[in-house]
């Protein structure tokens, strides 16, 4: 199939608009790579050649032996199995032929990130870290506290996350603001082992996301994506560790590491 | 062994909250969260059962998370999802997030009050550990599509 080179253009954009949606809602870089290869072969490209790196996508598509490059930044904009989902979609649905480059262009223009009700993600969160304590062997005392801390501390989260603050800043001071609560819970002696409490109250701030994606990336060879992911990963567990230690400093309550 | 039964539905009670709220904090998709909740479930439970008849916890969360692999790939191939959908929400209850920031704390910790044995035994441990259950979790995950898929797509 020869493609003029207007439509050349055109095509090239839609899937390098496709990978980078993928890439800023968390995607793995495999499934970034392969989504967008097929987005480009299923519009008509020869080849697309492509190279993910941490903050951008580069992307060449190949048509009678003209290339076409473009380059997009990516900005992290959270974690978004929804948009994943949708992008997929598109992708199988523009395979079947069910859908020509101003469809897949109008669909992926048109989606818009779908967010839980925060109040229900609290409720749940809280729950989440409350279930940990049980797994810790905590009472139902440490259960409560823990549930209070942690849905607090996601609150704080979500409200520092909707002002764009820096994932770091915002991390520690959930940290502090769950450890600060917990170790009440131990200066007043909630129940048989408090401090059971200030260990399962942080664990929502846990990027396990990032870290089994670093992993995984890894594994399927594209190295350079999970150095960064680890990384981005390790620091922000080092941020909720300040956090923790700032808070138990002050309080004057330590439940970790004695 | 009715003990032990009691033990595994217990297990799995508390082992699918998590699951689910973490799913909603990466926003899967709400008719999605069920099978979060059954995979949470399974896996955290027959880990569970795993490491009561003595198998070391690293195996043990390799053998489930390969199994969460098998189960993700049929879901994801009946649904046309992408896999990690399911499968990472799935396996959050197992990460060892507390053996990753007791080594962190006590890595600043070394920092404050200076070196001790104590300590650094406390880093070196968790610290490996962490590496250890984090690197079986993702190989777990990550088996059906270097086994049988290589390099093609799933969905």
């Amino acid at each position: 199939m020869s493609l003029s080179k207007e439509a050349q253009t055109e095509l090239t954009r839609v899937a390098v608009f496709a990978g980078q949606i993928l890439h800023q809602h968390g995607a793995e870089s495999r499934l970034i790579e392969q989504t967008t290869q097929r987005i480009g072969l299923a519009l008509g490209a020869d080849n697309i050649e492509l190279s993910v790196s941490p903050d951008a996508i580069v992307i060449t598509s190949l048509s009678d032996g003209h290339c076409v490059t473009t380059t997009r930044r990516c900005f992290d904009r959270g974690i978004n199995m929804q948009m994943v989902c949708e992008v997929q979609r598109i992708c199988v649905m523009a395979e079947k032929q069910l859908l020509d480059v101003r469809d897949v262009k109008k669909r992926l223009k048109r989606l818009i990130p779908f967010k839980h009700n925060r109040w229900l993600v609290v409720l749940m969160i809280g729950f989440s870290c409350a279930s940990f304590s049980h797994f810790f062997g905590g009472d139902r005392a440490a259960y409560w506290v823990t549930f209070v801390a942690a849905a607090l501390a996601m609150i704080l989260r979500q409200e520092l996350a909707h002002r764009h603050h820096n994932p770091f800043v915002n991390f520690a001071a959930a940290a502090f603001v769950a450890t600060t609560i917990t170790s009440f819970g131990v200066i007043f002696e909630a129940g048989e082992n408090p401090q059971i409490a200030m260990a399962a109250s942080v664990l929502l701030l846990v990027p396990g996301f990032p870290l089994i994606n670093s992993v995984s990336d890894m594994l399927k060879g594209h190295i350079n994506m999970g150095i960064a992911r680890w990384v981005f990963a390790t620091l922000l567990a080092i941020s909720v560790s300040i956090g923790i230690v700032a808070s138990m400093t002050l309080v004057g309550v330590s439940g970790w590491t004695s | 062994m009715i003990e032990l039964l009691y033990l595994l539905l217990e297990d799995a009670w508390f082992a699918w909250i998590p699951a689910v709220g973490f799913a909603m904090v990466f926003n899967v998709p709400r008719h999605m969260l069920i099978y979060c909740a059954i995979g949470g479930a399974l896996t955290h439970s027959s880990r569970f059962l795993l490491m009561h008849y003595g198998v070391p916890i690293e195996w043990a969360t390799f053998i489930v998370s390969a199994n969460m692999g098998f189960l993700g790939l049929y879901w994801s191939r009946k649904h046309l999802i992408p896999r990690p959908v399911f499968t990472v929400a799935s396996v959050i209850p197992m990460i060892p997030g507390s053996y990753a920031f007791t080594a962190m704390i006590a890595l600043v910790e070394i920092n404050t009050t200076g070196y001790s044995l104590g300590l650094m035994q406390l880093v070196t441990e968790n610290g490996l550990r962490t590496l250890f259950i984090l690197t079986a979790l993702s190989f777990g995950l990550a088996l059906p599509s270097i086994l049988i898929y290589r390099g093609r797509p799933i969905v």
